[in-house]
């Protein structure tokens, strides 16, 4: 092909790019694709399976074959299709799927293979041995095939988002799409406008048709100057609608820097566009007619030739024919002759094919073959007596009429319906709410059909929304005739391509309709036609209709295929929309993460919390020496740790206490005030969800505390609960958990540290006793309340401070108790400590989990009625009788280890006789060994048994001791202290 | 008066600002926080004179502000943050007030009105309409449960978790970053 005048390409604007390393020059305004072409470059690619030279099919984002590795480095983007790659200074491709060159591709051996390479065939040949599929054949098959490559290097891009809210949506900028955007966009209706291209104007810009006797360009850069004045239309060039979601919600990428060298600081955008209403404009797409040899470069569809003739001035060279069905062929053989092009023929399957022009019409024939490697070289053209001639042909544009782009309209599960007069699927009922389309998406293609349609359907979602409609003005023009007689393909012994980028032709899908797969989704399945990066847009529709020639059904009878989101290709990097490092999650941390960061913790993830794991000190190599450390500290004298990350939850009003009473399985309403008890929660069905404390600080005042991980759970249900269950009683809830700091401070001479920093407050037993909260201030006047509750076991109090004295008040502790031997411990040492006071936790409480087989089964008042109350008590739930125990190795060296499934000794190890398992263990510093806390059957009566703890997935089995799981002061003396 | 020195919500030894193109990004550590829930027997309250305002609005009246966040609730907004609970108690009496200062990071986001409207555009998924001048609303951004008030047509408060200050700051400074 060769650049002739003319075309909507920036001739001043001289672009330099590089294809498979030789240097090329092209204009502002060309695609990859088009200034290749214009360069006289055909053969683009490499096909998927038999590695056949391919060149361009199409000039939009259907195209199969046309795919390339754009940029380099970490920016290197496998299978772009050359064919919507805006063309910039310096762009570099490159072609891929070929070893050494392009020209010269080793494993194009594949194709003399071809007889063995048949739909299927590697659920055939590689069945046996069977060990060799994962370790051998897969890996082989997956090297074999495969596009282009991945750089592995870490995405150098930014990526961002946005949402937008619009009354009316329009997806495509075309004929129809222009009309309803200036239809809706004159209504005073707030538009949005998105359209893959860089340029307005869709298949307009494409053909030689005349709008008011002016170039349609010239009309559409006036419709977009008028959409651009005004302040209530958003247009988006270079943006994809790649899915329609619930609730007029649709998913876009913008392609903000894609074809700038420099992408700049976003290379592109994931818009979430919510639409009133949508009028879906996507046009249509071509398709070929299946011949034999029907791949090679050189042979394109013949809307596709128009394109690059009249958008960007790319004229086929030498001989020149038209392969068509239909009138559309005769089309590009006018706009050809007509740009001076020489047509040799035009070779219509019909027999009443027209004539429109000064062109050879040859009526009844079709192509029966072709010939070149590289490049077309011949075609076999058969007359309809059966006579075959073969021609010397370079360049076939084939018309196989078009298919309306409705691929959006079954996002939703809706299934297209066959229109026979246009031999076409059409939208069909049921598609996503509010969507319409409008045009050739709708099957009412041609210029001014489309224009028409496109006003009529926006004005009609308009008028559904209340909206007044004005008219938008549009162009007076005439479509040209469009009769067509489908012809699917042409029947013959060689291989006919319907899929090209999966290398599916005819054969394959008469040998999957052989072997049985009736359903076109098996058919899919079994030939890979209609998968990878273009989806079968130019080959779905082909394939129904060979599949229904061979089941002897009509195209509709045979089916259709699902469309599904993303409509093109969609990068993972846009979908993360530049979310990575420090951005990829939200990271909540406790108020004194600064102070612990000083000194030296390590942290880990506790749900989106960042929490201080353990702090190592000096000569400490394990993290074991700092976690026993700490515990021991914590035993021995006192310790801090930040408890900030536990749910607060303030409950306030008149029925505060009665509220409680629903919701915890105990009593709250008869706690005394400035005292606290532990409570459960049960779910709806009995199970027990959450644990913690409950504070009472004035008769109508609660402070409810609970787990970590269930602190938004435990809020929405009681929020559920407040307005949905019990409306009528006054009670209100607001969370506080990031309000107060709290520090856990516990140890024997946890008193004596308070001593220090309290203001004048008597912490003695008779004045402060075990489970007393009192709000007091502490550091010379700073407000503060504290808990004396106890994880640990030890003599222990919470003290809470306002979030910003978190840290300081830390230090302050830590200073202060000094000569207390104080110590900070992390979550680890936490653990620790109330594994060895068998308290519960999120491993004990993991959703299976009845108050009963905590041993707490009378927490469950019978006296007042609570939520999970009577289904705790039911059938089957209440007879459980696993129980938590403790356990210990029978020998101390052994090895403790959650996960682990308990049976009784000598019993076979199976699911019948399984009668528990290990919730949580650790290595107990105080102990020194490892211990466990379990569920097990009939626990509380089988103490000091020796039971066996498998674990079949280390391969290993423990001996172990059944013991109380109060491994330290089982009589709970220490925290009465 | 305890000589506890306070640490903002963002962790610096002072509340950070910074100037990103036409945007700037501060931290508020001046502003007192309660929230104000009705109970079933009383009656509205007008603390600090304020007419408390309805769903999706925000009232200002001198140093101290309202914002609705719930049916019968609100945000009081004020100026002292020592315990500003107890003067709200002390304005709405019969009511549920709950200390709220140090739940929150306050950030104030100034910038032109078109600069503005891009950034929210990117970082919420409201339309303009919820965000007119006097607008409080609660929403998402970064998967962050935030109170966005728009002050005026060049100022927006961003209130978040105070946990998640952090992310938050990165949210927002990245995407002021994009659009500078």
């Amino acid at each position: 092909m060769k650049r002739i005048d003319g075309g909507l390409i920036d001739r001043g604007q001289i672009l330099t790019f590089t294809f498979d390393g030789r240097n090329y020059i092209g204009h502002g305004g060309d695609t990859l694709a088009s200034a290749l072409l214009a360069n006289g470059v055909q053969l683009m690619g490499r096909s998927f399976k038999y590695h056949r030279p391919r060149g361009v099919l199409t000039a939009g984002s259907e195209e199969p074959n046309a795919l390339v590795e754009l940029r380099s480095g970490a920016r290197q983007e496998p299978n772009t299709r050359a064919t919507v790659a805006e063309l910039y200074d310096g762009l570099e491709a490159r072609s891929q799927n070929r070893w050494p060159s392009l020209a010269v591709d080793a494993l194009a051996v594949n194709d003399l293979a071809a007889p063995l390479l048949t739909a299927g065939f590697y659920y055939k040949t590689f069945m046996w041995p069977k060990a060799f599929w994962e370790k051998l054949y897969e890996p082989m098959i997956r090297r074999a095939a495969g596009l282009g490559a991945l750089s592995m290097a870490p995405d150098p891009d930014g990526y961002d988002r946005g949402f937008l809210h619009a009354d009316l949506l329009v997806i495509g900028g075309g004929a129809a799409g222009l009309a309803a955007a200036l239809t809706a966009g004159r209504s005073g209706a707030r538009v949005v406008l998105a359209d893959e291209d860089f340029r307005l104007g869709g298949r307009m810009l494409a053909e030689s048709q005349l709008l008011d006797g002016q170039p349609a360009s010239d009309w559409v850069a006036q419709a977009e100057a008028d959409l651009r004045r005004m302040d209530n239309v958003r247009i988006l060039p270079r943006t994809t609608v790649f899915g329609v979601y619930d609730h007029g919600i649709h998913g876009a990428v913008e392609r903000v820097g894609d074809h700038l060298a420099d992408p700049g600081p976003v290379r592109q955008r994931l818009w979430r566009i919510t639409a009133k209403r949508t009028v879906l404009a996507a046009g249509a797409m071509e398709r070929p007619i299946a011949f034999a040899d029907n791949d090679r470069p050189g042979i394109m569809l013949a809307g596709a030739m128009r394109a690059y003739l009249n958008r960007w001035a790319v004229a086929p060279e030498g001989r020149v024919a038209i392969f068509t069905c239909c009138d559309d062929g005769h089309r590009t053989a006018l706009d050809l002759v007509a740009r001076g092009v020489k047509v040799f023929a035009v070779i219509d399957s019909r027999a009443e094919a027209p004539r429109f022009g000064d062109y050879n019409v040859m009526r009844g024939a079709v192509v029966t073959g072709t010939q070149g490697r590289r490049a077309l070289r011949t075609i076999e053209v058969t007359q309809s007596d059966g006579t075959s001639t073969w021609l010397e042909c370079s360049a076939l544009g084939v018309a196989g009429g078009w298919n309306p782009t409705l691929h959006l309209t079954g996002h939703h599960r809706s299934r297209p319906v066959w229109d026979a007069t246009i031999a076409a699927f059409v939208p069909g009922q049921g598609g996503p709410a509010g969507l319409a389309a409008a045009g050739a998406a709708a099957g009412r293609g041609g210029c001014a059909a489309a224009m028409a349609d496109g006003a009529r359907v926006a004005g009609e979602a308009l008028a559904a929304l209340g909206m007044s409609v004005t008219g938008a003005d549009l162009p007076a023009t005439e479509d040209p005739p469009q009769a067509i007689a489908p012809l699917w393909h042409v029947p013959g012994k060689r291989r006919a391509w319907v899929d090209q980028q999966n290398d599916v032709t005819v054969k394959d899908i008469r040998l999957a309709h052989q072997e049985n797969m009736v359903s076109v989704e098996h058919l899919k399945r079994w030939t890979t036609l209609g998968m990878a990066t273009d989806q079968g847009k130019t080959a779905n529709v082909t394939a129904l209709a060979v599949m229904a020639e061979l089941t002897g059904k009509s195209i509709p009878e045979t089916g259709t295929t699902t469309y599904r989101p993303p409509f093109t290709p969609v990068s993972m990097g846009v979908l993360g929309s530049g979310d990575t490092g420090p951005g990829f999650r939200p990271r909540r941390l406790p108020p004194t993460h600064r102070w612990a960061e000083r000194e030296g913790a390590v942290f880990v993830e506790v749900g989106p919390w960042m929490r201080a794991q353990y702090f190592p000190r000096a000569g400490e190599t394990h993290w074991r020496q700092s976690v026993d450390r700490e515990a021991l500290a914590v035993r021995r004298d006192v310790g801090l740790c930040d408890v900030t990350t536990l749910g607060k939850i303030d409950v306030q009003g008149a029925d505060a206490g009665a509220f409680l009473d629903r919701i915890y399985s105990n009593a709250m309403a008869s706690l005394k005030v400035g005292r606290v008890r532990y409570g459960l929660m049960l779910r709806e069905d009995g199970i027990l969800y959450d644990d913690g404390t409950c504070a009472r600080l004035a008769e109508d005042h609660y402070v409810v505390t609970t787990t970590t991980a269930n602190a938004g759970p435990v809020f929405r249900n009681m929020e559920f609960a407040r307005q949905a269950l019990f409306p009528d009683m006054d009670v209100q809830l607001v969370s506080t958990t990031d309000a107060w700091a709290q520090i856990a401070v516990a140890g024997p001479k946890s008193r004596a540290l308070l001593e220090r920093i309290v203001d004048g407050f008597d912490l003695s037993s008779d004045a402060f006793p075990f489970m007393a909260c009192a709000p007091l201030t502490v550091a010379g006047g700073l407000r503060a309340r504290l808990f004396r509750i106890s994880f640990s076991g030890e003599l222990a109090y919470e003290l809470a401070v306002p979030a910003r004295y978190g840290g300081a008040v830390m230090a302050r502790l830590m200073e202060l108790g000094a000569d207390l031997g104080v110590t900070p411990y992390g979550t680890e040492a936490l653990a620790v400590l109330r594994i060895e006071k068998g308290h519960a936790a999120g491993a004990e409480l993991n959703g299976q989990t009845t108050a009963a087989m905590l041993g707490l089964g009378r927490m469950v008042s019978v006296k007042k009625d609570a939520i999970g109350a009577v289904m705790s008590r039911r059938p089957g739930m209440a007879g459980d009788t696993r129980r938590l125990v403790g356990l210990r190795p029978v020998d101390a060296e052994e090895r403790v280890v959650s996960g682990a499934h308990l049976f009784t000794e000598g019993a076979v190890r199976s699911m019948d006789t399984d009668e528990g398992w290990i919730t949580s263990a650790c290595y107990s510093p105080h102990l020194q060994t490892m211990i466990g806390l379990g569920f097990l059957k009939d626990g509380a009566d089988r103490m000091d048994e020796v039971i066996v703890a498998a674990n079949p997935l280390e391969g290993s089995e423990v001996r172990l001791k059944v013991v109380s799981a109060h491994f330290v002061d089982p009589e709970g003396d220490r925290p009465r202290d | 008066m305890t000589d506890l020195i306070p640490e903002p919500a963002l962790g610096a030894d002072a509340p950070m600002r910074r100037e990103i193109g036409a945007v700037t990004l501060t931290e508020r550590t001046d502003v007192g926080l309660a929230s104000l829930a009705l109970r079933a027997a009383a009656s509205e309250p007008a603390p600090f004179g304020l007419i408390l305002p309805g769903p999706g609005d925000s009232v200002v009246l001198q140093d101290k502000g309202a914002f609705w966040t719930g049916p019968g609730q609100w945000m009081i907004e004020g100026s002292e943050n020592g315990d500003f609970a107890a003067t709200v108690a002390a304005e709405a009496p019969g009511c549920s007030v709950t200390e709220q200062t140090d739940g929150w990071v306050v950030l104030d986001l100034v910038a032109p009105a078109e600069a503005l409207g891009t950034l929210l555009e990117r970082l919420v998924n409201l339309p303009p309409e919820a965000l007119t001048p006097g607008k409080a609303t609660r929403t998402l951004m970064h998967h962050m449960s935030v109170v966005l008030i728009r002050r005026s047509d060049s100022r927006l408060t961003v209130m978040g978790m105070r946990s998640l200050a952090g992310s938050l700051w990165h949210a927002l400074e990245d995407t002021a970053a994009r659009l500078a």
